[in-house]
């Protein structure tokens, strides 16, 4: 697994596996369960909701699934929920350019990444090719 | 649970196909409502498509590309397709994702849509006479 | 003098004064050497007591006043919810939403606008849209300063949001420095209605109507076509 600043202070919420299209639609509905008990507003829990679908869809397309963990905890004085996206896939060649806007990755689809990005209010990614891509995103009030 | 089970009625009032989306779907369901529609119009020769998701909590990018998708392939087929009911936390989502959906009609409520649809199709009796 | 005084058990003494100290370095404050003997040894017997007395009561003390902080700091923090509160309160109140016409909003604001304020009101504006079914709504701006990069792409956000639920949002009284802003920081609001004034928008809003009427009554009259057929 690709390694992230090791975190500390979170609270494991959760652990779910991205097999099938149906644990898409599973675990985004786990996540915004977990954001209106965080006491988010009904327009962040969409975003949060939005974002990771996303996410979700990018594992179960190009890695053919992954790990998704749910944390709460606390980050600069924020109370945050951290989602981590885990896959064993391919890994993405050029970070810099699936993160800027108007890319895609043929067929028009592309990874979405920058519009999930404007979504949270951080997101960090690391990739490496051949052993996969880790994605962490945190929201918070 | 059988996915595939799941098909999301379409009903047929007139000129018009009405369909209410009301369960958080996954991508295949979405693919194949498209589908569906599009035959739908095809067999029935409907003029208008109302689709109503004021249930919908939230619409992501494939959703998202599937209404606008079916909207242009609806075009094609010589209907108009309306998205009804879209709650603000989802229309500024997708924005913010970056999805404007240009090209889509969209209306407040049912009646609206309606009124739209009713308008469109006006519209086109007076420019064929 | 010469005679050394009975000096009794010296070495369990010793033992006993270390033991108790070593107790009260592990927070056993109620330890005490309490010794009955009286000899050339029991006065710093007692001295150490009367130290560990003054320490009991220092410790006390500390524990005490470190409770009235952590009260304190609670009551800081409470008071500093409800200040975060009144201010949401005080944002939402700052942005109000009337109707005034049928099917028209108008949501005037006035001052200057951050990402935050701008951020609840689009949220209001659009909530009010979906509740009260109107289709145009007009965001005057004239009360507006100035805006920056982040402002313009919220109001910008407003409109394209407007339109996907299938309403049309008019932005208007837009200032000359405003304009200027808005240009020179390359938004493009050329997919946006903009009117110079309140007025206009009005103007323009009610026009909208009178064509969405006439709409209606041809839809009526062609249901109505319909049945004479």
């Amino acid at each position: 697994m690709l390694e992230l600043a090791p975190d500390r202070n979170f609270e494991l919420l959760g652990e779910y596996a991205i097999e099938t299209e149906y644990d898409i639609v599973m675990a985004r509905q786990t996540v915004r369960q977990f954001a209106k008990k965080a006491g988010m507003g009904i327009v962040d829990q969409t975003r949060i909701t939005t974002a990771v679908s996303e996410l979700f869809r990018n594992m179960y397309n190009y890695a053919g699934g992954g790990k998704v963990l749910i944390e709460r905890g606390d980050v600069e004085s924020h109370d945050a929920l951290i989602i981590t996206c885990i896959d064993h896939g391919p890994g993405i060649e050029n970070l810099e350019l699936a993160m800027s806007d108007g890319y895609t990755s043929g067929m028009g689809m592309g990874y979405g990444l920058p519009g999930t990005k404007r979504l949270v209010d951080r997101f960090e990614i690391q990739s490496k090719i051949n052993e996969g891509t880790t994605v962490r995103i945190m929201k918070w009030k | 649970m059988d996915l595939h089970e799941k098909r999301i009625p379409i009903i047929k009032i007139r000129d018009f196909l009405i369909v209410s989306i009301q369960v958080d779907m996954h991508d295949k369901l979405a693919i194949q409502l498209q589908s569906q529609i599009l035959e739908e119009i095809g067999r029935t020769g409907a003029k208008g498509v109302l689709i109503d998701i004021s249930v919908l909590e939230m619409v992501d990018s494939f959703i998202g590309r599937m209404l606008s998708g079916m909207a242009s392939m609806a075009s094609i087929m010589d209907a108009a397709v309306v998205i009804v009911g879209m709650q603000p936390a989802v229309a500024i989502t997708l924005v913010e994702l970056g999805l404007e959906m240009p090209g889509v009609d969209t209306a407040l409520n049912m009646e609206k849509g309606m009124e739209m649809l009713e308008k469109r199709l006006k519209d086109l009796e007076h420019n064929f006479f | 003098m010469s005679e050394p005084r009975n000096v009794k058990n010296l070495k369990d003494r010793i033992n006993r004064i270390e033991d108790i100290l070593a107790s009260v370095a592990a927070g056993d404050m109620d330890a005490r050497i309490e010794t009955e003997i009286e000899d050339d040894l029991s006065g710093i017997e007692a001295a150490i007591d009367l130290l560990i007395d003054d320490l009991t009561d220092e410790l006390r003390q500390r524990e005490k006043m470190q409770k009235e902080l952590e009260t304190k700091l609670k009551e800081i923090q409470e008071q500093q919810r409800t200040i975060v509160q009144q201010q949401e309160d005080l944002l939402e109140l700052s942005s109000p939403v009337s109707k005034v016409w049928d099917n028209i909003l108008i949501l005037p604001v006035i001052g200057t606008l951050d990402s935050q304020r701008t951020q609840i009101m689009m949220e209001n504006l659009l909530q009010k849209i979906v509740d009260t079914g109107c289709t145009i709504s007009i965001l005057d701006i004239t009360g507006v300063p100035t805006v920056d990069t982040q402002v313009a792409n919220h109001l910008l956000k407003t409109v394209t949001s407007a339109r996907l639920l299938g309403a049309e949002c008019i932005i208007s009284g837009i200032s000359p420095a405003i304009a200027q802003t808005i240009v020179h920081l390359g938004i493009d609001l050329s997919t946006i209605r903009t009117k110079a004034t309140l007025q206009d928008a009005m103007i323009y809003a009610m026009k909208q109507n009178k064509r969405s009427d006439e709409m209606k009554v041809l839809s009526r009259n062609a249901l109505s076509d319909e049945k004479e057929d």
